[in-house]
């Protein structure tokens, strides 16, 4: 532990032991995924005391539009790791071009969602429905308001990755901005598993 | 150099919720709150059971909001050190809405306090004034969420050497604003998670309630003290 919060001197990219980012973005994303494990106690707990109401209105939910906002976020996490790849050795343009493309992958999940909740409207579900449309609409949306968030963040590394020099704090900072977006898809993965996939 | 009005400022930080919490729990017998659900007349019976309780209870948690003010003040005077001296708009910000957010401490106070002033009143009136003042003490997390935000981001943005307060606070501060979310939640709820009584709407900000206030005092005046050893 002592080695990953060391020195500046130790912040060289790959370094054994070197923490992404700083200490304090992994304080509110371990902080970020314990309210999220809350909700999945939650969902699990209420699940529990209505299977059969809650296996009945997942079958409810469209799959195909859960596989493809999936997909997306597994290539936006691609996409942002491969430019913090290209940070690190000094390829700022690339870098950008690669936050943009993750940045598009968020645009597209945000297109998936409008078409999912408006085909729920649609069919007359509503977070009123029962339980279980509740706390996917609430879930999933404030789940989304990550992903907003998140974009504003890629927004701001592509643009901060264009000016050079790329020193020790700016590569710190796209670490840690990198870091949240991995979050923002790992908490997706899950949430599609416990609401779209798990009978 | 005034590191010492600073320290007793910072201090109204801890103090706030410890009054705040001495009002809702011993006094008014709060803690923890009646259910959304409950029906009108076992609230009017709880109200006249314990009308002296709830009537102290309201003062103390209306006193805790004179000692929200000077800590927010603290908090912006430290803030007001890393921003640009002339343009400090997130000092600005953290203050506006912690000085509204004292009256979110005041006007729950003031509405149980109309609660218990006639107890004996027909039941319905006392449930409005109740769900009334649980409304007004846990839905309203905007200006918590500003503060918190306006902070937050501050605090990472300190590009100097020595930073006034440790990165970490600024990024304590964005998780804090984002468990105060699920409070908006209650409007549509009356049992549940997200109800007034819920989890996720009352407990988990209820647990950060306190550590936020004694982490935020403790960095203002660490930071109140290192001002002052720097002579600046």
């Amino acid at each position: 532990m002592t080695r990953g919060r060391g020195t500046p001197a130790n912040r060289q990219p790959r370094f054994p032991g070197h923490v992404p980012g700083e200490a304090g973005i992994w304080m509110f994303i371990f902080g970020d995924m314990m309210m999220f494990s809350l909700f999945f106690i939650v969902f699990a707990y209420y699940r529990q005391q209505e299977v059969a109401l809650f296996e009945a209105s997942r079958l409810h939910l469209n799959i195909v539009f859960g596989v493809i906002n999936t997909l997306l976020m597994l290539s936006s996490s691609w996409f942002v790791a491969s430019a913090v790849r290209m940070t690190r050795v000094g390829r700022g343009h690339t870098a950008s071009i690669l936050f943009g493309g993750a940045f598009m992958c968020g645009v597209c999940f945000g297109v998936v969602k409008f078409f999912e909740y408006g085909q729920k409207f649609h069919a007359g579900i509503t977070p009123a429905t029962n339980d279980f449309f509740m706390y996917y609409f609430i879930f999933t949306g404030i789940h989304f308001i990550h992903v907003l968030i998140g974009m504003g963040v890629l927004a701001f590394l592509s643009a901060h990755v264009r000016s050079a020099p790329l020193s020790g704090t700016r590569i710190r900072n796209i670490e840690s901005g990198a870091s949240f977006w991995h979050v923002v898809d790992l908490l997706w993965i899950v949430l599609f598993a416990l609401l779209y996939v798990v009978p | 150099m005034n590191a010492k009005s600073q320290i007793l400022c910072a201090l109204g930080g801890i103090l706030c919720p410890l009054i705040f919490f001495g009002g809702l729990w011993p006094a008014a017998g709060f803690f923890p709150p009646p259910p959304p659900l409950e029906g009108a007349a076992d609230i009017a019976a709880y109200y006249q059971a314990h009308t002296n309780g709830i009537r102290l209870g309201a003062l103390l948690i209306m006193i805790s909001a004179a000692f929200y003010i000077p800590f927010t003040a603290a908090i912006g005077a430290q803030m007001r050190r890393i921003e640009h001296p002339l343009t400090p708009v997130l000092t600005y910000t953290q203050l506006g809405a912690g000085f509204c957010s004292a009256w979110l401490f005041l006007l729950p106070g003031l509405v149980w306090t109309a609660a218990a002033f006639r107890p004996d009143r027909p039941p319905d009136i006392t449930q409005a004034f109740n769900d009334f003042a649980w409304i007004v003490t846990v839905m309203p997390f905007m200006l918590a969420v500003t503060q918190n935000l306006a902070l937050g981001f501050t605090i990472i943005s300190d590009k100097q050497p020595e930073p006034i307060f440790p990165r970490w606070v600024g990024f304590f501060n964005l998780w804090v604003a984002l468990l105060f979310l699920p409070g908006g939640l209650l409007t549509f709820f009356k049992a549940g998670p997200f109800a007034w009584n819920g989890i996720l709407a009352f407990w988990v900000p209820a647990c950060v309630f306190g550590p936020w206030f004694f982490v935020i005092s403790i960095s203002v005046m660490r930071a109140a003290r290192r001002q002052a050893a720097l002579g600046v």
